[in-house]
């Protein structure tokens, strides 16, 4: 098995405008990195590109080995928001539909996840806060038997509690091997879990780095990552 | 179990369970937490953990049995070694930040003797 990411030359237009220019990445096995970056630097544009959301890019995209938009999404767990599904819909049913849809869905998997997480199956998306249904797109996720994991903002707007929840979860249920990309505009609550930082600037990545390597040199890993921006402010 | 984030986690998780030990929380020849319950437990990850854990196999502080984890050393030359460095360091901690506020280290022995007479009266 390859590397779970491999990105090459990765260019990304959208009305004519680049969101993404000359992007290298490759993740490899048993890492759980940060994909760090203000708002709007192109973080959910890339993991919609990585998981086969976004099309029409150019450059290579390989997950596992696999080129093909089918290949990826099979060797990748995303859940793109729970936008597709009415707001009447229930637990329960999201979950039958994850189970047609993905072989490698595991509803033992899901139960622990769930009753983690205190979540009750017959709840209705309409009947759940930011913070639930964050956790209720964590447990999907990590249902699923792959070799990346993508989670687009998890900690955006939900309480401490909740957060602390999404956050072991993540060393509970990560298997050895697989690798965890975890976007975020702060970094500072999820640090002491991050194996690496990416960090995105200019519609690139500026910067990938071992959380460690960074503390080696005495500095905090929000350090490392705000004087990136900081340098822009002084110019 | 809070960490500062500007010093590598694994020497703070080394420093945590060399503390556990002389502490006797983790008793000498008894088995230690799996590397995914300290992760868990601490909040750091998971691979943080192995690298401390590793060390402190090589140090001999710790020791690997096949399949069941690791167990605390009974070797109480080597508890009692331990023990000598984490006073040494925090001496060192001590002594800099003493003297750093300008104090001498002749000073620093009669200030804590006085100190050490107040507080117990």
């Amino acid at each position: 098995m390859g590397n779970p990411l491999e990105i090459t030359d990765l260019v990304y237009k959208k009305n004519q405008k680049k969101i993404i220019t000359d992007l290298n990445l490759t993740l490899k096995p048993g890492k759980i990195v940060a994909l760090l970056g203000e708002n709007g630097a192109g973080k959910t544009t890339l993991m919609r590109i990585i998981s086969g959301v976004a099309k029409n890019y150019r450059g290579t995209v390989k997950v596992a080995s696999f080129a093909k938009e089918a290949d990826r999404k099979a060797h990748l767990s995303f859940t793109d928001g729970l936008t597709g599904f009415a707001n009447s819909t229930k637990i329960n049913d999201i979950v039958k539909f994850y189970q047609i849809l993905y072989h490698d869905f595991s509803l033992k998997q899901f139960e622990q996840l769930r009753k983690f997480m205190n979540l009750d199956s017959d709840m209705r998306l309409s009947e759940m806060s930011k913070g639930m249904k964050e956790k209720l797109v964590i447990a999907l996720t990590f249902s699923r038997k792959t070799d990346l994991y993508l989670l687009d903002e998890p900690f955006s707007g939900i309480d401490a509690m909740a957060r602390k929840k999404i956050i072991k979860s993540i060393i509970l249920w990560k298997q050895e091997k697989s690798t965890i990309l975890v976007s975020d505009h702060f970094v500072n609550e999820i640090a002491a879990v991050l194996d690496e930082v990416v960090i995105i600037k200019n519609k690139t990545v500026c910067m990938h780095k071992s959380t460690e390597a960074i503390r080696a040199d005495n500095q905090s890993v929000e350090e490392f990552y705000e004087s990136f921006y900081q340098r822009e402010e002084d110019e | 179990m809070e960490f500062k984030d500007n010093i590598p986690i694994y020497l703070q998780i080394k420093q945590y369970l060399y503390r556990q030990i002389i502490t006797g929380k983790l008793k000498p020849g008894k088995k230690i937490p799996s590397v995914r319950e300290l992760a868990v437990q601490l909040t750091v990850n998971v691979n943080t953990v192995q690298r401390a854990l590793q060390q402190m196999n090589f140090e001999g502080i710790l020791y690997t049995k096949r399949g069941e984890g690791n167990f605390v050393t009974e070797d109480t030359t080597l508890l009692e070694k331990t023990k000598r460095e984490l006073i040494d360091a925090e001496l060192d901690k001590f002594v800099q930040s003493m003297n750093s506020l300008g104090v001498s280290d002749e000073q620093i022995l009669k200030s804590l003797t006085e100190y050490l007479k107040e507080e117990r009266k």
